[in-house]
């Protein structure tokens, strides 16, 4: 079965140990307000126009097959990813998100430096968008890797069960978000409860994979006392749980809205400085970091 | 750092208060106006200027300082008349200002006896030389000591200062150094720094500091023994010792503001394959980590087997953003020294020049940027006078390796007759000149020129296009590539997207572009290879560039990369500002590709990380992991920069607000708003990479 990813970043720091090749796969059911990733969203290749460089010469308008009149900036309403208005742009400030590609292809391509990355004591990530979503096709990748690579999943786990226990099982680390304990501020900020979240969250807590809680830190959404000790209950027992790490806003999160025409309204304040409490992790014995 | 530092720092960087006991600007002709109507000989003139620059400084004690010598007249006095200077540059190659710069002198030649033991064995020496009926040794010989005797006037003066304003520290360790050689590793650090004050004087510039960690490690090593020093006080003296080195850099002949080329090579491998990195090395790091200060630069010796803990500690200063510390890789580059016929002792000696350029201490007079060629041009030129004759690809690569060849040839020509104005103190810590009375000017031990390569990636990434699209896939003309060089691409907007965007690109760890640098950077080696210039030495190619990547990109017409004529090539040795980088990986893989140990004049691979990238400790772990890949990969040099592009367009808009911003310019670092707006906009323009 055929995957549809987005970006293939190569030397990450932040997806798991050492350095990684990070495959972002496209289409998530979650809306977040703070995403940053809009590209991630829909499963579907879409168009991305950078707000920058336009010369106004009118190419894209000429071979757009729907005619739409696209000078300036922009795409047009209902643009089907078709491609003609990317290599006509003189200026390259087009591009398609949204690539299908084969188990076999994709791990050739993260196969040519296994090397490297294992040098380093780092390996492969997927994440997104939301993986768990593409599961089948995950499934079908990884056996495909260089035995040598270190394999970890970054999930919001809100996807189907069984799909997560065998991700589960087939993972060397999973990095997990808890973005809010309380059912009511999760389907406000993220179009979703979080019940099937928490029941993943449960099965990885009792599971034998390891394991890292991420809280997005985002002001005055979750940044309280309240949902840290919650997440602290939650996994306090878990024996495979390595850390938390809490990932702080950044104001830069709406960059790649404009590029998609989509608004970015978060809906909260940005500016509002977070809060944050290690203290709360420390004392239940466990370790927190701050990315 | 200490508040007694702290406050050190305040006055002489924060407030610059130090620069009010500075006397007025005179005229820097006086002198030779009197030199050239008594008919001085050069050297009589060298020492002569010298002395006088020393009887013109009034000792200044200031307030907390233990390391003492601050400059008071600003004014370098010229040894030449105006006239005489354009004589001299109508008859002899003539390099930058003149004066013998950008080479390591041996200090320990002086920090080993101290002044008085050298004047009595210049005055031995002499004796003989005279009996020897080699009056004009004997001459230089005289002319030495009274250099030596005027350094010493004015240490007592400094001296006599200290006592009656009751700084008997400062009294006792005069009382020292520099007559006798340093006992404790603090007499050692007041007699460097009279030295390298010495030296400045003299009008002698990027005056590296070299190998510290080694020739001050006895010193340490005994006061630590002795319990006269700890850790902790060591870094303080250390801390004290590195801000006398931006007390006068303001004053300090350079290119650009910041580049003083005062150079310091840390660790590094020993003939018998153990490490030299030591104590002193890390607390120099952590001397500069805490100072954060342009000056000393920070160069760090690395290879296989340097564990990743001082990588660790590099990358925690490289947070600093003050574009050091550089690495430069042992199994790359001694290797090349004694392929390039350095002595086994010498080539583990190895230090940088003011910039990158690997030299050796107290031997090398080399001077390893006295030219540059341009690999772009070269290839630019191949591109527009063969294209249509050349039946495949290899016949116009020929064409650009002939076109490398020439370029060198007549930079090679254009080296002969150097004549740089007599150092006659520098000659008292170069080795053989006090022997045989000769001035290192004239030659040290090894005498190579080094020649830069500028545009590698430019030339790269326009024969690869070349390759792909003429003679690969068709896909363009040869008429239609050489009418839209002609044009500079007006008119031909497509071509230009596709060449400059979907082309091959060095840096992306593609073989179509990869290869091809190869090749280049191998037939700039071969262009030199057997070349000898008249001072014996032999021609070394190199990756840097200097600032000769901007007069190049000048005067390079549009490339077949997609570069119109007047847009910059990338300075040193990095991809092409075009180049859409898949990421650092792979710039890491493309540049440690070439036959590095051919092309080892010395030049990095620099790479700007973005500043977050430092904010956690495991991240910085993370970068440390990026540089030591690079080496074990068997790159030779890199530097690396924490920079973030929006941090300097708000300098460039509010610079009174961003007075302190460091940025790593090529072989230096500077304060950005002190830059021309065209290196500001460079810097700018340079890729920025988030990982």
């Amino acid at each position: 079965m055929n995957g549809m990813l987005f970006d293939i970043k190569e030397g990450a720091i932040h997806d798991g140990p050492g350095l990684r090749q990070t495959v972002f796969l496209k289409g998530c059911a979650m809306r977040c307000a703070w995403c940053h990733n809009p590209e991630g969203l829909s499963r579907m290749p879409e168009l991305m126009v950078s707000p920058n460089g336009c010369a106004k010469c009118g190419r894209c308008r000429d071979v757009c097959p729907m005619g739409a009149d696209m000078i300036g900036f922009g795409k047009p309403p209902g643009c089907v990813a078709c491609g003609k208005c990317v290599s006509a742009c003189p200026q390259r400030i087009r591009k398609i998100a949204g690539e299908e590609i084969s188990p076999e292809a994709l791990a050739a391509r993260l196969n040519e430096n296994a090397g490297y990355y294992a040098g380093t004591g780092g390996g492969v990530t997927f994440s997104g968008g939301e993986p768990l979503l593409q599961a089948a096709f995950v499934l079908e990748t990884l056996p495909l890797l260089n035995p040598s690579t270190h394999k970890a999943l970054e999930t919001s786990g809100y996807g189907d069960e069984e799909d997560f226990l065998r991700l589960m099982q087939a993972f060397d680390l999973i990095m997990f978000d808890l973005k809010s304990m309380d059912d009511v501020t999760h389907i406000r900020y993220t179009g979703v409860s979080n019940r099937t979240i928490l029941g993943n969250a449960r099965r990885l807590c009792g599971g034998d994979t390891p394991f890292v809680i991420r809280i997005p830190v985002i002001p005055g959404v979750n940044d309280n006392d309240g949902h840290y000790r919650a997440v602290a209950e939650l996994i306090k027992d878990a024996p495979k749980l390595l850390r938390v790490e809490f990932l702080p806003y950044h104001q830069t999160a709406g960059a790649k809205y404009g590029m998609l025409q989509l608004p970015y309204k978060p809906g909260f304040d940005q500016n509002r400085s977070i809060y944050v409490n290690q203290e709360i992790f420390t004392r239940m014995g466990i370790r927190s970091y701050v990315l | 750092m200490t508040d007694r530092i702290n406050r050190l720092r305040k006055y002489f960087i924060t407030d610059k208060a130090h620069r009010e006991f500075r006397f007025l600007p005179r005229n820097e002709f006086e002198l030779a106006q009197e030199f050239s109507r008594l008919g001085l000989s050069d050297v009589r003139r060298a020492a002569e200027r010298l002395k006088a620059m020393l009887a013109a400084e009034e000792p200044l004690i200031l307030p907390l300082e233990r390391i003492v010598f601050t400059r008071r007249n600003p004014t370098v006095f010229s040894i030449f008349t105006k006239q005489e200077l354009a004589h001299l540059q109508k008859t002899c190659r003539i390099h930058e200002h003149g004066e013998v710069c950008n080479i390591n002198v041996d200090y320990t030649r002086l920090l080993s006896c101290g002044l008085l033991a050298k004047k009595n064995e210049l005055l031995a020496r002499r004796a003989a030389f005279i009996k020897g009926g080699e009056a004009e040794k004997a001459e230089y010989l005289t002319l030495e000591t009274e250099i030596l005797d005027s350094v010493q006037a004015l240490s007592d003066r400094y001296r006599n200062k200290a006592a009656a304003e009751g700084r008997t520290d400062i009294a006792a360790t005069l009382a020292r150094v520099p007559k006798y050689a340093p006992r404790t590793f603090p007499e050692a650090l007041q007699m460097f720094r009279i030295l390298h004050f010495t030296m400045w004087l003299g009008g002698n510039y990027h005056n590296t500091v070299g190998r510290l960690d080694q020739y001050l490690y006895p010193y340490y090593q005994r006061d630590i023994a002795a319990g006269r020093l700890t850790k902790e006080t060591t870094l303080e003296w250390l801390e004290e010792f590195f801000i006398t080195f931006n007390r006068d850099s303001d004053l300090y002949p350079g290119m650009q503001q910041g580049d003083n080329g005062q150079s310091v090579m840390l660790g590094g491998l020993n003939p018998d394959g153990t490490s030299s990195y030591n104590e002193l090395s890390e607390l120099c790091l952590n001397a500069s980590l805490e100072l954060s200060l342009i000056d000393p630069k920070i160069n760090l010796r690395v290879s296989k087997k340097t564990p990743l803990e001082v990588y660790i500690l590099g990358t925690r200063l490289t947070k600093q953003g003050l574009g050091f510390p550089q690495y430069a890789n042992d199994d790359v580059v001694i290797p090349a020294l004694l392929a390039y016929g350095y002595d086994e002792k010498d080539a583990y000696q190895y230090v940088v020049a003011a910039c990158w350029e690997f030299i050796i201490p107290g031997a090398g007079m080399d001077v390893p940027n006295i030219d540059a060629v341009s690999l772009a041009l070269a290839a630019q030129r191949a591109v527009t006078d063969h294209l249509e004759d050349a039946e495949d690809f290899p016949a116009l690569m020929e064409a650009v390796r002939r076109n490398i060849a020439e370029q060198s040839l007549a930079c090679v020509e254009k080296t002969k007759k150097l004549y740089l104005f007599p150092a006659p103190f520098l000659s008292l810590m170069m080795e053989g000149c006090m022997e045989t009375g000769r001035d290192v000017s004239l030659g040290c031990r090894y005498n190579n020129y080094g020649f830069h390569g500028t545009g590698i990636a430019t030339a790269t990434d326009s024969l690869a296009a070349v390759r792909k699209y003429v003679y690969g896939d068709r896909s363009v003309g040869k008429r239609e590539l050489l009418s839209a060089l002609a044009d500079n691409y007006a008119g031909h907007e497509d071509l230009l997207a596709k060449l400059r965007f979907d082309a091959p690109k060095m840096g992306n760890n593609d073989p179509e572009a990869d290869d091809i640098a190869v090749a280049l950077l191998d037939a700039f080696a071969d262009s030199l290879e057997g070349r000898h210039n008249d001072r014996g030495g032999i021609f070394r190619a190199g990756t840097g560039t200097a600032m000769y990547y901007l007069w190049h990109s000048a005067v390079l017409p549009a490339t077949a990369d997609g570069r119109k004529s007047g847009e910059v090539i990338a300075a040193n040795y990095s991809p092409s500002i075009f180049t859409r980088t898949r990421g650092p990986v792979s710039i890491l893989q493309s540049f440690s590709k070439p036959h590095l140990q051919r092309v080892c004049n010395g030049g990095p691979l620099t790479l700007e990380l973005h500043d977050t990238l430092f904010r956690s400790e495991e991240a910085i772990g993370k970068v440390a992991l990026l540089v030591k890949s690079f080496i074990d990969m068997g790159g030779h040099q890199l530097q690396l920069n924490a920079i973030n592009r929006d941090t300097l367009y708000a300098a460039q808009k509010r610079p009174q607000e961003y007075r302190n911003l460091i940025v790593r310019v090529w072989g230096w670092s500077g304060y950005f708003v002190e830059l021309d707006k065209e290196y500001q906009d460079h810097i700018i323009k340079r890729m920025e990479l988030s990982l």
